[in-house]
């Protein structure tokens, strides 16, 4: 019940937000904010309340939906997406952070837009039904496309429309993976069932369930975003709000990893693993072709945009080598990638509303006169690239350790990404707060610099303990998974073929 | 006759009797309000009758007609339907001196054909429902004689209607000749007792110039070219039944036919038939969509649109195995529902704002710029009418396109559904368009107001949809039931 109470909260708090707004300016914003502390409070509770629960994947809620179909309101928990939930609520109270004054149009919807996203995303986090799961898969990207489209830049309309059909029609073929999953179970048993529980038992034909895990596999890539279904991102990255941004790379992109962990690799482990060589290599390609096309941006944005397909590569490299160090290492860059990125697009807007511009080559020598913003754009460049100390150094050295064992040649390619990444991270802050001064903007006020400092302080404290996260993993639960994984590993491709 | 068999064609009984009663009213006094008011009631009436005629539930009424629980589904649908245009012409028509009663006789004729249509099984009802309901259209189709696009499209759907129609006869005919017998049931029998080539073989022809005369009213490509100058020239309400009406009554006789004589007389994997219904799912889905990407006339739009959705329908006719057949058929039902409740929802906000007496309708999209800003229940409510129609999540297109899918999956049919897939995406390039259009910065006044009976309907509506793609569980078990009750 509680998970559902979270949603609730959400998107009611979304709908008082709107109305709200109507009667007394500035409501709207208090409000979202409001209602994702007491999510966050509800969770807090349970969590402490519950501390074991944790330990596996348990169903909290169960109660009929479609009987026609058999589909269950089924909603659960474990670690993964305790952790998920709570990156997805401290992002959405950064999102409203940085909503506070750059959104003055059609406040009210704006909020609730916004809200009703959080708790769409929530709702993919949790649900155990493969329909639900589906079904909150959708309700998410629709507002996020509301958000794009109406409070976006530009070139908006087109960055929606692209955003919405890709993300659409990659996820019909999942709901046809779904589908079918569910026939076969009724061809086996006489019944229908969408219980993610249920079906993961359920043996099928390996050519079937190739093709099934493809289904599921492409709408996750696209979300990922993996090379060559990356396109609609830079594009929508760059026309979002900036709060539509940091929820993008913070949280929506996290639904695609989680989506890989969860369902290609939990419920079809064979077949993800006779196509993993496949899957690594997109991995590989994305860390390469995303660092090489964010070197070549001049459009802030954008370039954070495609570092953020360079990143993402990391987490599919890593899922698919299936070794528990590298495991640990795609959920640590799972996090450090939603606060990192999320830092550096809200840092992105806050440039825009001072200089109206994206543009780099606009920009230059602005450390003089905002040497606070500097520093924190510096610290968020020096983490995407990795320095030591910040929580995305941990996260990628463990992708890149653990990986190696199972694929040392695509991992020496894989590396290469770092440097890259060295170098348009340098090239981000050298363009922008370097060099000789063409603006004088004013520095970080106190919300922005919480903001930035909050985002900061995470970083290092999980960079310097990421223990604080794995706590949540107690050890028999993803030794288990592990264990599976390389049991099969063994026994049919990579490690045998070799 | 028995009194069961009276009973069951009970609601078809109601309409004539009313359309007797207009001419009768309209001998009296000549009145549009009254004429509206009168149809309106007596569509109600025939509406509750099917309250009563549930104990007769798969009676045989004469020859002609079967009552079976799908048939009641389809004809409560079709009187929905035409209930609610019947609400939406009135503000439409009311522009001069003149009186509109000739137009709501026409709007009953079109009611009891394909009311009928929903009840027939046999050839001869089938093509006097058929004929009833093509000839009323016509004279709906050219009602507003002063506009020059009407007489085009009056025309245009006067000759390929009854070209239509005769290539259909000409197909009953052939498989008169083949079967010796023109009930829908009676067909298999026969395929049963006699079975050589080349009686096949006439069987095969006459079904195809069959379901070519019933694709021509269903306008499904290869045969759908006259659909988007017809929506586009006949009054917007006519065009709204049209797409509803007619098209659902049709469609309920595809199924019929399908499922009672072709189905059963080919054995599983002799699918000749299934290959030319397959041909045509796909040219529709994927014609439907690409043409609909160019239209800036939103009754072009939703009549190319349209195309596509018919060949959507057309994968449930796509059933393998007896088993599969209840879920071919609620998807059949649940999807025809979802489809006229999204449609009527975008046509009466049409003819709300347009009127009888000006040049043309106000179906260019491009002038609704901003609405959502100016007047967002309506907006709120034509932007859940696109997203249903696009098969979106919390709307009832979702759940008929679910239903789909599941069809498809359950018969394994690939290729129908990798079109369905295709002809989808192309299809939310276009319905985004206009919703976008919806949100854009509000800069034009063609918003006519809305009065409150046509507020009340589109909310209703909008309501309906979202009720039924939130909560599909709404239509309780005994419903389902009923609705499935084993035809034939």
């Amino acid at each position: 019940m509680i998970l559902t109470q979270i949603l609730i909260a959400l998107f009611v708090g979304g709908i008082i937000a709107w109305a709200a707004e109507n009667h007394r300016a500035n409501m709207g914003r208090w409000i979202s904010l409001l209602a994702l502390l007491f999510s966050f409070g509800l969770l807090a509770e349970f969590a402490v309340e519950n501390p074991l629960v944790f330990h596996q994947y348990v169903k909290l809620a169960n109660s009929e939906w479609i009987s026609a179909f058999n589909i269950y309101y089924a909603t659960g928990i474990d670690s993964l997406s305790f952790v998920l939930i709570v990156l997805t609520l401290l992002l959405g109270v950064i999102c409203v952070l940085v909503s506070w004054q750059e959104i003055t149009d059609k406040v009210g919807f704006y909020y609730f837009n916004l809200m009703a996203s959080i708790a769409g995303i929530v709702g993919v986090f949790i649900a155990t039904d493969l329909f639900l799961f589906f079904f909150f898969w959708e309700v998410m990207l629709l507002p996020m496309t509301a958000l794009i489209a109406i409070w976006g830049h530009e070139n908006r309309i087109y960055a929606a429309t692209k955003f919405f059909i890709f993300t659409q029609v990659s996820s019909l073929l999942m709901l046809i993976a779904i589908v079918a999953l569910a026939f076969i179970h009724q061809q086996q048993t006489g019944n229908l069932s969408f219980d993610y529980f249920t079906l993961k038992q359920m043996a099928i034909n390996p050519e079937v369930e190739f093709y099934i895990m493809l289904g599921f596999f492409i709408a996750f890539a696209v979300k990922l975003p993996s090379f060559p279904v990356h396109t609609w991102l830079p594009d929508a990255h760059t026309q979002a709000p900036t709060a539509g941004s940091v929820l993008l790379a913070g949280v929506l992109l996290k639904t695609g990893a989680y989506g890989l962990i969860r369902f290609v690799l939990e419920m079809f482990p064979q077949a993800s693993s006779n196509f993993a060589n496949v899957a690594v290599v997109l991995g590989v390609v994305s860390i390469i072709y995303g660092a090489k096309l964010a070197f070549a941006q001049t459009d802030f944005k954008r370039l954070v945009a495609y570092s953020s397909i360079s990143h993402m590569g990391f987490v599919m490299l890593a899922l698919f080598s299936f070794q528990q160090i590298a495991y640990h290492g795609a959920i640590l860059t799972i996090v450090a990638h939603g606060l990192s990125s999320a830092a550096l697009f809200s840092m992105a807007g806050m440039l825009y509303q001072r200089l109206h511009s994206r543009d780099l080559s606009l920009m230059g020598g602005m450390y003089s006169s905002a040497p606070r913003m500097g520093g924190m754009l510096l610290a968020f460049v020096a983490a995407a690239f990795g320095l030591p100390g910040l929580l995305n150094f941990v996260g990628e050295f463990m992708v890149l350790t653990g990986s190696f064992k199972s694929y040392p040649v695509h991992v020496v390619f894989a590396a290469l990404g770092l440097i890259g990444s060295a170098i348009y991270g340098m090239y981000l802050f050298q363009q922008s707060f370097q060099g000789e001064a063409k603006h004088s903007i004013t520095d970080l006020g106190k919300r922005e610099l919480l903001i930035c400092g909050s985002l900061l302080g995470l970083l290092i404290c999980l960079g310097l303990f990421p223990e604080l996260i794995f706590a949540y993993f107690p050890e028999q639960y993803v030794a288990a998974v592990n264990e599976m994984k390389i049991s099969e590993l063994t026994s049919t491709s990579v490690i045998g073929s070799k | 006759m028995s009194n069961l068999e009276l009973l069951a064609i009970l609601p078809q009984l109601i309409l004539s009797l009313a359309i007797v009663l207009q001419l009768l009213l309209i001998a009296i006094k000549r009145s549009t309000l009254m004429i509206q008011a009168f149809t309106a009631i007596s569509i109600v009436l025939a509406a509750s009758a099917h309250y009563l005629i549930l104990p007769a539930i798969n009676t045989q009424s004469t020859i002609l007609f079967y009552l079976d629980g799908f048939s009641i589904a389809i004809s409560v649908l079709l009187l929905f339907c035409a209930f609610i245009v019947c609400l939406v012409s009135g503000r439409y028509l009311k522009v001069s001196q003149e009186v509109h009663d000739e137009y709501y006789v026409l709007l009953l004729l079109v009611t009891l054909g394909a009311s009928l249509l929903a009840i027939s099984n046999h050839f001869a009802s089938v093509f006097l429902g058929l004929e009833l309901l093509s000839i009323a259209l016509i004279g709906m189709v050219g009602y507003l004689r002063n506009r020059r696009q009407t007489l085009e499209a009056s025309f245009k759907y006067l000759i390929l209607s009854a070209t239509a129609s005769s290539i259909l006869l000409f197909g009953m005919a052939m498989i008169y000749a083949y079967s010796g017998n023109l009930n829908f049931h009676h067909i298999s029998d026969s395929f049963l007792a006699a079975n050589n080539p080349q009686m096949q073989l006439l069987f095969n022809a006459g079904s195809v110039l069959f379901i070519v005369g019933l694709a021509f009213k269903l306008s499904l490509a290869p045969f759908h070219m006259w659909t988007p100058d017809v929506y586009q020239g006949a009054p917007a309400p006519v065009s709204m039944l049209l797409a509803t009406v007619s098209k659902t009554a049709i469609f309920a006789v595809l199924i019929k036919f399908w499922f009672f004589s072709v189905q059963y007389v080919t054995p599983i994997g002799e699918h000749q038939l299934l290959n030319v219904i397959t041909f045509v799912a796909i040219a529709s889905m994927l014609v439907g969509n690409l043409l609909a990407l160019q239209q800036t006339n939103i009754k072009r739009l939703l009549a190319y649109s349209s195309i596509a959705h018919m060949g959507y329908l057309l994968i449930m006719l796509n059933v393998m195995s007896q088993q599969s057949l209840q879920l071919a058929w609620e998807s059949g039902l649940f999807y025809l529902l979802a489809y006229c409740l999204a449609t009527l929802l975008l046509f009466t906000f049409i003819c709300q704002t347009s009127k009888a007496n000006s040049e043309q309708d106000n179906d260019n999209w491009q002038h609704w710029n901003g609405l959502f800003w100016r007047a967002p229940v309506q907006a709120a409510a034509m932007m859940c009418a696109l997203l249903s129609l696009a098969g979106i999540p919390l709307t009832a297109g979702f759940i008929g396109k679910f239903y789909i899918i599941s069809t498809a999956v359950d018969n394994s049919a690939w290729w129908l559904l990798a079109s369905l897939v295709i002809g989808s995406g192309i299809g939310l390039y276009y319905y985004l368009r206009i919703i976008f259009t919806l949100f854009a910065k509000a800069d034009n006044q063609h918003l006519i107001k809305l009065n409150r009976l046509s507020h009340a309907v589109i909310v209703g509506l909008s309501i309906t949809i979202l009720i039924f793609g939130i909560l599909p569980d709404v239509i309780s078990d005994e419903v389902r039931f009923f609705a499935l009750s084993k035809f034939g």
